[in-house]
């Protein structure tokens, strides 16, 4: 009978070890998108450094037939302690892999392939890992006190790390599900627009790697404090392949989903083969074990792609329930949008306007300004200035350079040659989420929501200077940041409700008609509150008649003090609006001044009907 | 001095494997933008056909390695065809399709693992007699491996060159949409290329049997780690590169071997990799695809 509660008590520590590292995993990959392919490493230093700091000198321990660094024989809970912070350290050599912009599949297979090699280093270094034997006789913690072999004892212990995989749960969700989770989100939705949002990827990502990778560590503490073994065997590079399956089956973006799926895949599995009797082919189980999670994974990804327990949409709009969007359209298809209130908005007031209207000193500037992709020079020697307070047109045929200086501008690329100056302040290498947190914010010419964040979300994550948008804001908890976060609502809801899309507060804002998404970015975009606000063909896909009652709000805009510069290729948008337009053509600036001074111009009308 | 030739001469043999496996592997990700991780569980299943064929079903050498390749061309079509593009269709993240790369890696892996059981298997050739240059020993198997890799990138750069398949390839791989739009069957030369690397893929995980004599279904894993290194020293996508990086990650592990412990050998390909990601992820001439 005392077999099957000793049994139990293995069971809760195994499953605790495991809902730890597929929660952990789960925030690097379904919250922050980060595919941490190597998260098994930071289980195995994490149990590694737990093991050394609580065994003796290893010259001095068991004859020395053991080699290991540290043996300073820590007590309780110390070993476990390093083994939390050992995790963690070991994200900082990664972080450059994650940090910048390299694509989310190269980062990964650089963490996969690191994997692979600390283990094979660690298999065949002996002085510091003690080779492919691992460690043994690993003291568990108190054991002078009380025999780790009895009941009590391991029952004591399955209930501790049950205990801490509950606190890891809620510490998770603490961070999660507040403003700074939200970033995080929008980051793994679309990493480039939310850096353009003023967002730091490198920050977010090597917070989220720590803590990631020091839950990890501190889960492999508490495995190898129960196993008192350790051994790179058991550390493979494929083991993060069972930790994804998990995370895969449970639902990512779900912290109830990763410990569902802790519990199904790496626990179950575990379980379920230890009572099937020996084969002749010993390797034949372990090796339909690994094809069996090899298929789980095509087949969830085919057949319930968001897992078990799918990711929360998050309601934000406070619960009232929204009549669903009337199915009107107009002979084109296009849907009908009602923008009644919009003439009414007081946008100084909600985007915080502080510049006065008529001053009209130059606040962006560039001084031969050049970019050249792979020998094919795009933009050439481009020096402009753009006024404060007037909503400057840059139009131009298609390959001008027009959207390329937009990105120059805004710091999504880097100039090969020139300076950018902003509000007399030279800001050509300041990296892109600085430039928006200065003010300077811009939109993008393809679709650039982020998908899986309701409408509302998409325009609250905008919102700058939130102060639960940090990992410490966040760690904070709710009552740090709670009542600012509900403001910050309301004025989404105001932006919403201006531009005729409440109804929509609460839905995906990838499930929205291509107008729709437009308009959603417009509002983003302002209620980051820009000094600067760069369009690139804002218009495009939008109603005609919608792009004239956008533009008015543009002009409004400029009106209170913004300052906006605007690609288009719609003229009769230019004609309304624009005021100067600067005309660019094969990478260079050809003529600027008012759309009737531009007219009158041979060269501007050539470069416009060759074009 | 002589540490380093002969070394040079086992870095020569290790590239000239790596390069037919790292060509392979940079078309697919060239016309698919797919990291197939699941490579090296094709060129071990297709290692495995030629084995079978050579020792047990008692066919020629060159006979059974028409099987491999044969192999490796069509599980690689199938895997593409099967799993990668209708996966595709559905416009997930690349990220995705990795990882059901490495789902297929182990179903490949450890499925044949649970056909063949865990044990290693003897696939020793004769050597024949050795031949020396210039300080370097090769066995006649040794340079019959070269002699292939040599034939067979000959064969790659006439493809890519002259033929309209080749520029078909280049152009789906540049831009898959223009290609279509200009009357490329983009599909159709997408299939094409997988069994072509696919061929590729078993050929190499043939030789590879071949060069190291013994393996077991796993022996294949750690490859992936100089695979990438040699594909993204040349840059991802880039025929020509690969070739460059293959020579390059070849002789050097093999030469650093020479010098420091052959247990650590794999680790200066895991520095060029780590480098690469981090400074010119699109290769030392590479040129970024994306943005």
């Amino acid at each position: 009978m005392s077999a099957i509660f000793f049994y139990l008590a293995t069971v809760l520590v195994y499953g605790a070890v495991d809902a730890m590292a597929c929660l952990a995993l789960n925030v690097e990959f379904g919250f922050a998108g980060l595919s941490n392919f190597g998260f098994i490493i930071f289980q195995a230093v994490g149990a590694y450094v737990a093991a050394a700091l609580s065994m003796g000198p290893w010259k001095s321990s068991n004859g020395g037939f053991q080699q290991y660094v540290f043996g300073w024989h820590l007590p309780f809970p110390f070993p476990w302690i390093g083994a939390a912070l050992a995790g963690g350290l070991l994200a900082l050599p990664f972080v450059f892999l994650v940090g910048k912009r390299l694509r989310g599949d190269f980062a990964a297979v650089g963490l996969l392939v690191s994997a692979v090699l600390l283990n094979q280093l660690v298999n065949n270094y002996v002085p510091l890992f003690n080779g492919a034997a691992g460690i043994s006789i690993v003291p568990a913690p108190f054991q002078g006190f009380w025999n780790p072999q009895s009941l009590g004892y391991q029952f004591a212990y399955g209930g501790v790390a049950a205990v801490l995989s509950i606190l890891t749960y809620f510490l998770l969700r603490r961070i999660t599900e507040s403003p700074y989770g939200r970033s995080l989100r929008a980051m793994r939705d679309n990493d480039i627009v939310a850096d353009s949002l003023g967002k730091n990827l490198r920050v977010q990502r090597t917070s989220i790697m720590v803590l990631g990778g020091m839950i990890a560590g501190l889960s492999g503490a508490i495995l190898v404090g129960f196993i008192n073994l350790w051994a790179p065997g058991a550390w493979g590079y494929a083991e993060t392949i069972v930790l994804f399956a998990a995370i895969i089956v449970g639902g990512a973006g779900n912290h109830k989903g990763a410990v569902l799926g802790a519990i199904l895949v790496p626990l179950g599995f575990e379980e379920i083969t230890r009572f099937i009797p020996p084969l002749s082919n010993p390797s034949l189980i372990p090796a339909l074990q690994w094809v069996a999670i090899g298929l789980l994974i095509i087949l969830f990804l085919w057949f319930r792609p968001n897992g078990i327990l799918p990711e929360r949409r998050r309601i934000l709009s406070g619960g009232e329930v929204l009549a669903p969007a009337p199915a009107t359209s107009n002979d084109d298809g296009e849907p009908l949008i009602n923008l009644g209130n919009l003439d009414n908005m007081d946008f100084r007031s909600l985007l915080r306007l502080k510049g006065d209207a008529g001053e009209h000193d130059v606040i962006l500037s560039t001084e031969g300004l050049s970019r050249s992709f792979h020998g094919v020079t795009v933009v050439s020697d481009v020096s402009i200035q753009i006024q404060r307070g007037r909503l400057t047109g840059l139009i131009g045929p298609n390959g001008a350079g027009k959207s390329t200086t937009l990105a120059m501008l805004a710091g999504t690329l880097a100039p090969s040659s020139g300076k950018i100056f902003y509000e007399g302040r030279d800001i050509s290498s300041m990296p892109s989420h600085q430039r928006a947190q200065a003010g300077i914010v811009r939109t993008f010419q393809l679709a650039s929501e982020f998908k899986k964040l309701t409408v509302l979300e998409n325009l609250v994550c905008a919102i700058p200077h939130q102060s639960g948008d940090s990992f410490v804001g966040a760690a904070r908890g709710r009552r740090h940041w709670g009542r600012e976060d509900q403001e910050n609502i309301e004025r989404a809801k105001e932006m919403l409700d201006g531009f005729g899309l409440s109804q929509y507060a609460d839905s995906y804002a990838g499930g929205l008609s291509g107008g729709q998404r437009r308009l959603v970015e417009i509002m983003r975009a302002l209620l980051a509150e820009p000094k600067v606000l760069l369009l690139d063909e804002p218009m495009a896909g939008v109603h005609p008649n919608l792009a004239h009652k956008i533009g008015d709000q543009l002009t409004r805009l400029v009106e209170s003090g913004m300052t906006i510069a605007m690609v288009e290729h719609e003229l009769a948008i230019m004609d309304a609006f624009c005021d100067p337009v600067i005309v660019l053509a094969e990478g260079q600036v050809l003529a600027e001044g008012t759309m009737a001074e531009l007219r009158a111009k041979a060269e501007v009308v050539e470069a416009y009907l060759v074009g | 001095m002589s540490v380093f030739l002969s070394s040079l001469g086992f870095g020569l043999i290790t590239a000239a494997v790596l390069a037919i496996a790292t060509v392979g592997f940079t078309m697919q990700f060239a016309v698919t933008n797919v990291l197939n991780l699941a490579y090296g569980s094709v060129m071990i299943n297709s290692a495995f056909v030629t084995y079978y064929l050579n020792l047990h079903a008692h066919l020629n050498a060159w006979v059974a390695m028409i099987g491999g390749v044969v192999t490796g061309s069509v599980a690689s079509y199938l895997i593409n065809r099967c799993i990668f593009t209708p996966f595709q269709r559905r416009n997930l993240p690349p990220i995705t399709i990795v990882i059901v790369a490495l789902g297929v890696d182990l179903c490949g892996t450890f499925g044949l693992q649970a056909i063949v059981g865990g044990s290693y298997f003897n696939y020793r050739q004769s050597p024949g007699r050795q031949w020396h240059f210039w300080g370097m020993y090769f066995s006649t198997l040794q340079l019959t491996i070269i002699g292939i890799a040599v034939v067979v990138l000959a064969l790659v750069h006439w493809l890519l060159k002259y033929t309209r398949l080749g520029k078909a390839m280049r152009a789906t791989s540049a831009n898959m949409n223009l290609a279509r739009n200009s009357g490329v069957r983009t599909q159709m030369v997408i299939s094409t290329t997988w069994i072509i690397s696919g061929a590729l893929c078993g050929l190499a995980g043939t030789v590879f049997a071949m060069d190291t004599g013994v393996f077991d279904a796993t022996s294949a894993q750690l490859y992936i780690v100089l695979l990438l290194s040699a594909m993204f020293l040349g840059g991802p996508g880039e025929p020509y590169g690969a070739m460059l990086g293959a020579v390059t990650i070849g002789v050097a592990t093999e030469v650093s071997a020479g010098f420091i412990n052959p247990q650590y050998k794999e680790v200066i390909a895991f520095v060029v990799l780590l480098g690469m990601l981090m400074f010119r992820p699109y290769g030392i001439f590479g040129k970024e695809k994306t943005l």
